[in-house]
């Protein structure tokens, strides 16, 4: 034991044992940034970065097939956008595909809540009857929706006959092709609405209405007076998320008109598609995309002020 | 509540869940009917409910002509990875917000919150272009990475209150018997949460298995596409093969109709955490 090894040994593995250590068991601080890091990789490469690019994006005059040179055009894209008819009228629709879902949804959503909150004795086929249109693609329901509006042999017109008036050409005419996405797109977001409103119903205390009924209150005063009021912050919650995703619309309307007919049923989403994937129009659908993007924040921006303030 | 006539409490309530029930499975039910019938009988007028005459043949067609097979193994492959990857990201993510000394805790929760509501066809364009340039187009990784951001906020929300409902105790005192913060987190947090895992995977799955403007942009040629992607375009230029159509989409919902049944009490209260909360 008297070379000079063992000294040797101490010194090297002294700082190894520390270093395993620290990896082993480092101060709660580091550990949570190290944590942290895998989120903010993915958030950083795949939202923050091409967000970046998407503006960069908007002041050239790039193609996917014009090789290197993208010549710098400043506003020159959003100048275009702003005089683009075809812009103008899928922004409209897409405003209007918002209003009314929303709209629609939430009152669809509402009736399916109230009713499914009834003491039932089963309880899963009401449950399996709201998740299973969440839990369909939109793609899906998009194709199913065209099966039922089909003019000569989807069941829509069926009933329309039956009941007496001539069939309609549903998805071929602009004012009933906007209508039926619309529709396709109420049925398939109104369920998690209804999931989301229904465990706010489930909230309220029985009590509450105990004491109205003692107090002699109606069915439609007490759920003026109890149920609506105390519904808000779950109202909140399916409002925003629905406008959020009405902004950005694309796969019904893909699925069941392609935006046709005459681009009576084409949303933003649909165009900055067509743009940039189909014909590689990569600087303008980024113009399209950065004008859509300020669009949904404002919106967004604009239902946190009011959470804020409630 | 008793009054006489035909409307009784029960039988009201009778009529209101077959509201809600019809509501909800007619669609699936309608394509299902569909996709029994034979394809001629589908362009008969005036249409038949009930299926005239019984086939299987559509799904005979479905697999033989059409590679569904190859879609649904697409499907599985991009949405349980991209499940994987998501749980793994959004539980270290989760657990640091919800157990660990961090200022700013607050804000970086809404930080990822916020991440969604982000419209994804803005991310679109330059995803498309980053893909392209690194040759990613047209492979399973273009959509994994994407889609693991896709489900990272309601991940990360759901499990942050379930890591939340695990009493700290537990985990000190299994450091107290000399096990690492990291070791205490493996051992007791993970297990204790995995209700909460398999809800956030459930979510993240559904998310993955029904997302449809990435698939058909990133990875369009024919071998890579996801089921809804491949059944979307199996329409041809001027007629829709709704035979083929229909059955694909009973092969395509089944899957999924099959997890969310199983589960139904967790997928309800994993959205509904997300949904309380975001």
């Amino acid at each position: 034991m008297s070379s000079p090894a063992p000294t040797l040994d101490v010194r090297t593995s002294q700082p190894r044992l520390r270093l395993v250590d620290r990896i082993a068991d480092p101060s709660e601080r580091v550990l949570a940034l190290l944590l942290l890091a895998p989120a903010a990789l993915f958030l950083g490469l795949i939202v923050v970065y091409p967000i970046a690019r998407l503006i960069y994006n908007s002041f050239f005059d790039l193609r996917m097939s014009g090789g290197q040179s993208a010549p710098f055009v400043a506003f020159e894209n959003y100048a275009l956008a702003l005089t683009d008819k075809i812009f103008w009228n899928a922004l409209w629709n897409t405003v209007l595909v918002t209003i009314i879902t929303v709209i629609g949804a939430l009152l669809v959503g509402l009736g399916l809540a109230l009713l499914a909150n009834l003491p039932y004795r089963i309880r899963w086929p009401v449950r399996l009857a709201l998740l299973l249109p969440w839990a369909m693609p939109l793609a899906f329901a998009g194709l199913i929706f065209a099966w039922f509006f089909n003019t000569d042999y989807g069941v829509i017109n069926d009933w329309v006959t039956r009941l007496g008036f001539t069939p309609l050409q549903w998805l071929l005419q602009p004012g009933t092709a906007f209508a039926a996405v619309c529709i396709a797109i109420i049925w398939k977001s109104s369920s998690f609405i209804g999931l989301i409103l229904l465990a706010g119903l489930q909230m309220i205390p029985r009590s509450l209405y105990e004491a109205a009924e003692v107090d002699g209150a109606t069915r439609f005063q007490q759920f003026r007076e109890v149920t609506l009021p105390l519904l808000v912050p779950s109202i909140v919650v399916a409002l925003i998320f629905r406008t959020i995703t009405a902004l950005q619309t694309f796969d019904i309307p893909y699925t069941m008109t392609k935006g046709g007919p005459a681009h009576a049923t084409e949303t933003l989403a649909m165009l900055i598609h067509s743009t940039t994937i189909d014909y590689g129009d990569i600087g303008y659908g980024s113009t399209l995309a950065v004008l859509m993007f300020i669009v949904s924040m404002a919106v967004t921006a604009v239902y946190l002020r009011r959470l804020q303030r409630d | 509540m008793n009054r006489d006539g035909p409307f009784t409490a029960g039988r009201l309530r009778l009529i209101a869940a077959a509201i809600v029930v019809v509501n909800g499975f007619f669609p699936a039910v309608w394509i299902l009917l569909t996709s029994v019938k034979p394809e001629l009988e589908l362009v008969r007028k005036p249409i038949t409910y009930l299926p005239h005459e019984f086939t299987l043949d559509n799904y005979v067609q479905v697999f033989r002509q059409q590679p569904l097979g190859l879609y649904l193994a697409n499907s599985v492959i991009v949405a349980s990875a991209s499940t994987v990857v998501t749980l793994v990201v959004s539980a270290c993510a989760a657990y640091a917000i919800a157990r660990l000394r961090l200022r700013y805790r607050d804000l970086i929760l809404s930080a990822i919150i916020a991440s969604s509501t982000f419209p994804l066809v803005t991310l679109l364009v330059p995803i498309f272009q980053t893909m392209r340039a690194v040759g990613l187009l047209n492979t399973y990784p273009a959509l994994i990475l994407p889609y693991v951001v896709l489900s990272l906020p309601v991940c990360t929300l759901v499990l942050v209150s379930f890591f939340q409902s695990i009493p700290r105790d537990l985990e000190n005192a299994a450091m107290i018997d000399g096990a690492t913060r990291f070791g205490a987190m493996w051992r007791i947090v993970v297990p204790l949460a995995a209700p909460g895992v398999f809800t956030a995977g459930i979510l993240a799955f559904v998310n993955s298995w029904d997302e449809f403007l990435l698939a058909l942009s990133l990875n369009s040629a024919a071998r890579m596409r996801t089921l809804p992607v491949g059944i979307a375009l199996y329409q041809g230029e001027f007629t829709f093969p709704w035979h083929i159509i229909a059955a694909a989409l009973v092969v395509a919902i089944v899957p999924i109709a099959v997890l969310i049944a199983l589960f139904q009490e967790r997928v309800v209260g994993g959205l509904t955490t997300g949904g309380m909360k975001g």
